[in-house]
This record gives structure tokens, C-alpha cells and sequence, in this order.
């Protein structure tokens, strides 16, 4: 590899990577912040590569481009303003307005109009995350709340088949504010984003200035083998072993515990339980859960009782 | 190896420094999430940058990277479950919401 042709790859890599985590964090679009990251991985990927390790810049994209991918997925999926459109017109520093270039500010009378336009499940999304607009460093009064919920629900205009959507809409309403273009705080950071920007500065300061007055590193200039991967899967397999097996069984119990976490809860007490009975019109049973029924929902008390007291005189 | 050490590490504690702002600025946990991400990257860019110019003939430090990786992985995995976990209870993904864990 020419010297210069390497210079210029390490221009373009450190640039993709430092450039991409830096508009992952200053966009106000979810789905750019995504994007923005898996560049931020590509070129770290390259330098890796450039580093002539090439296993681990493979393994690099592998991995984390198809986990940015489902983290896309999840962010469109749970974010109230995944688009970033209604945080596009507020007023941001110049680095944030450079990233988010382009984004169209949505009007909230318009959005209520294509809410109406559109057909009743695509209404009941939309209401879905009109009440999830939450402050929730603002603890509102609840009348207030309570007051709004019915006009972010749009009660007058439920058919039959809209109600049990409604109550759920209702439930959610009622715990959270509802949206208030007033007074609302609907920036993506959190108010002590001025000590994060210093405190940011200052480890890249710090840093930097310990690397340029480091003690030299003990440079050896020889190059690695240029069959790696060979050699790394024998020491995998031979000296650690013991550290592969423990990864291994580290993604097994990561995968056990996201799925029992995942898991819709079976306790009565669950808010989750609650919305899956308002949809649910023949809900599951509960009857053969570990958990206490509470007391409106008596079953077999006694068995739920003994089940759920023999743990704690065993633990005593 | 025209590119001295230094570079790469200073494209590592840029990266540091970057993912330390996003993971105190951001309100979603989602966005904490890649915060982490990228100080985990450029943890593996200080490793590998490390075994490239100090011992490149000792393969230790790329399957320290791969267990980062790994390590990587399984915290996306489990902060996701959690992450959707909170959201079913709380209606909210913003990390203020989650103050008071139990209730």
C-alpha cells in the first residue's frame, strides 16, 4: 500500500466515523440517528481494516449493521416523533440545524387534519402517539390531563369498533399528560445538556492532550500475518477457550433474559394485562400463574396463597 | 504504518467523547443505548489500534475485540427487552420517565 493511498483512507474513515457519531447524537430524527450511527460503524469498520484486522472489521459490520438495523426498527416503532418532524422548526445550535437539514416541521392543525382523513386503525395509531407526547419532567395536574384526554382521544367520532381501542387510549391518557403544543418541552436531551457538552470537551481534551504528551509507545514494526483469521481461531479454540465458551454462554443468557423480559406479563396488577383485556374480549386465563390474584379477581385463593407463601418460608 | 499511533487514537477519544456527551444529553434510552454503542467502538479502535503497533505478531487483542463485540451484542439485546419492557409500563421511552423504577 502507497503511503499516500493510505493517508487518504484513514482521512475518509476517521472522517465517516467521527462524523457519523456526531450526527447520531445532534440530529433531532430518530431514524437519522440511526443512520448516522451504522456510517459511524462502517468507518470504524474501515479503520479496522485499515489496521489490517480484517476478521474484526468483517465481524464489525456483521454485527453491529444488522443490530442498528432492528434498532431502527424498534425506534419507528416505539418513538412518539420518530421523524424528528416536530422538533424540525424549534430552535437549535448550528451543528444540530446542519445535521437535521431538511426535515419538514409539521403543523400540529395539519396533522390533526390528516389524522381525520385517514382510515380508523391509522386514527388509532396516530391517537396512540398524540397521547404519548409526554413531559415528563412536568408533573401537570391531573384535571388538566383528564380534561385533554377526551379531546386527544376524539370521542365524538368512535364508532363500535373503535371502543375497546379508545378505552385502551384512555388508559394511557389518563396516567400521562396529554400533548400541549403550549409549554412543551419536546427537545431530545435532557436540561443538563450544557454540562455534557463541557464535560464532553473536557475527556476529549484530556485525552488528547495525555496521548500527545504520552510516553512513547515501543513501536514494533512488523506485519501481522496476513492469514489472521487462522491464527485467531486456533487461539479461540486453545488458550481461550474458557473466555469463548464464557461469551458463548453470555448471548445465551442475554437471550434467555430479553425473552422472559419481552414476555407479556400474566399478574393482573400489570398495565399491560389491563390494555391486552380491553383488546382481548376472551382474554388468557391467569388461573395457573405463581403471582397473588388481587382481590377483585378471586380464584382458587387458598392454592394461589400456599404457592405463593412456600418460597418465603423456604427462604427463611 | 505511515499513519502514526497517535491518530487512531486520537479518532478513538473523539469517538469516547462523543458517545460520553450522547449518553448524559439524550432524553430517549434508546439514544443512550447508542451512546453506548459508540463508546464500545471506540474502545475496540483503542484495542486493535494498541495490537497493531505494539504487538502485532500476538493475536490476544483481537479476541479481546470480539468479546467486546460480543459484550456488545447481548447489552443491545437485553437494554431493547428492557427498553420495550418500560415502554409497555410507562407509555414513554424518555429516561426521565423512569425516575422511580417501581411503583
Amino acid at each position: 500500500m502507497t503511503a499516500g493511498l493510505e493517508i487518504i483512507a484513514f482521512a475518509i474513515c476517521a472522517f465517516i466515523a467521527i462524523t457519523g457519531a456526531l450526527g447520531m447524537t445532534t440530529t433531532m430524527s430518530m431514524f437519522r440517528s440511526g443512520i448516522f450511527l451504522m456510517a459511524s460503524f462502517v468507518g470504524v469498520a474501515g479503520l479496522f481494516i485499515l489496521l489490517a484486522a480484517d476478521l474484526i472489521g468483517v465481524l464489525q459490520i456483521m454485527m453491529y449493521i444488522g443490530g442498528m438495523l432492528v434498532m431502527i426498527l424498534f425506534m419507528v416503532l416505539v418513538m412518539h416523533d420518530p421523524g424528528g418532524a416536530m422538533m424540525a422548526g424549534m430552535d437549535m445550535s448550528f451543528v444540530e440545524r446542519w445535521f437535521s437539514k431538511g426535515l419538514v416541521p409539521r403543523e400540529p392543525a395539519q396533522s390533526g387534519h390528516a389524522k381525520h382523513m385517514h382510515g380508523d386503525h391509522q386514527r388509532g395509531y396516530n391517537d396512540h402517539h398524540h397521547g404519548n407526547a409526554v413531559q415528563p419532567d412536568e408533573p401537570n395536574d391531573r384535571k388538566a390531563a383528564a380534561m385533554r384526554s377526551g379531546h386527544g382521544a376524539h370521542p365524538m367520532e368512535h364508532t363500535d369498533d373503535d371502543e375497546q381501542e379508545g378505552q385502551v387510549m384512555h388508559h394511557s391518557g389518563d396516567k400521562h399528560d396529554d400533548m400541549d403544543m403550549g409549554g412543551m418541552d419536546m427537545s431530545m436531551d435532557t436540561p443538563v445538556r450544557p454540562i455534557a457538552v463541557w464535560l464532553a470537551a473536557a475527556v476529549s481534551v484530556v485525552l488528547v492532550s495525555m496521548l500527545l504528551l504520552r510516553p512513547a509507545w515501543r513501536i514494533i514494526d512488523a506485519a501481522p500475518d496476513p492469514d489472521s483469521a487462522r491464527s485467531i481461531g486456533h487461539l479461540l479454540m486453545e488458550k481461550y477457550m474458557v473466555a469463548f465458551e464464557g461469551a458463548g454462554f453470555l448471548i445465551l443468557i442475554g437471550i434467555f433474559g430479553a425473552v422472559l423480559l419481552a414476555r407479556p406479563s400474566t399478574h393482573p396488577d400489570d398495565p399491560s394485562r389491563s390494555a391486552k383485556v380491553a383488546i382481548d374480549e376472551r382474554p388468557e386465563p391467569i388461573a395457573d400463574d405463581g403471582l397473588t390474584p388481587l382481590a377483585g379477581a378471586r380464584g382458587s385463593t387458598e392454592h394461589h396463597m400456599h404457592r405463593h407463601h412456600r418460597p418465603e418460608e423456604h427462604g427463611a | 504504518m505511515i499513519v502514526p499511533l497517535t491518530a487512531y487514537l486520537v479518532v478513538g477519544a473523539i469517538l469516547f467523547a462523543i458517545g460520553v456527551y450522547t449518553v448524559i444529553a439524550q432524553r430517549a434510552a434508546v439514544m443512550i443505548l447508542m451512546g453506548i454503542e459508540v463508546l464500545l467502538n471506540a474502545i475496540g479502535l483503542n484495542i486493535i489500534a494498541f495490537w497493531r503497533f505494539t504487538a502485532p505478531t500476538d493475536y490476544s487483542a483481537q479476541i479481546f475485540a470480539i468479546l467486546v463485540i460480543t459484550i456488545g451484542a447481548v447489552e443491545m439485546a437485553i437494554g431493547l427487552a428492557l427498553v420495550m419492557l418500560l415502554y409497555r409500563q410507562r407509555q414513554t421511552v424518555e429516561v426521565d420517565a423512569y425516575a422511580e423504577l417501581k411503583r
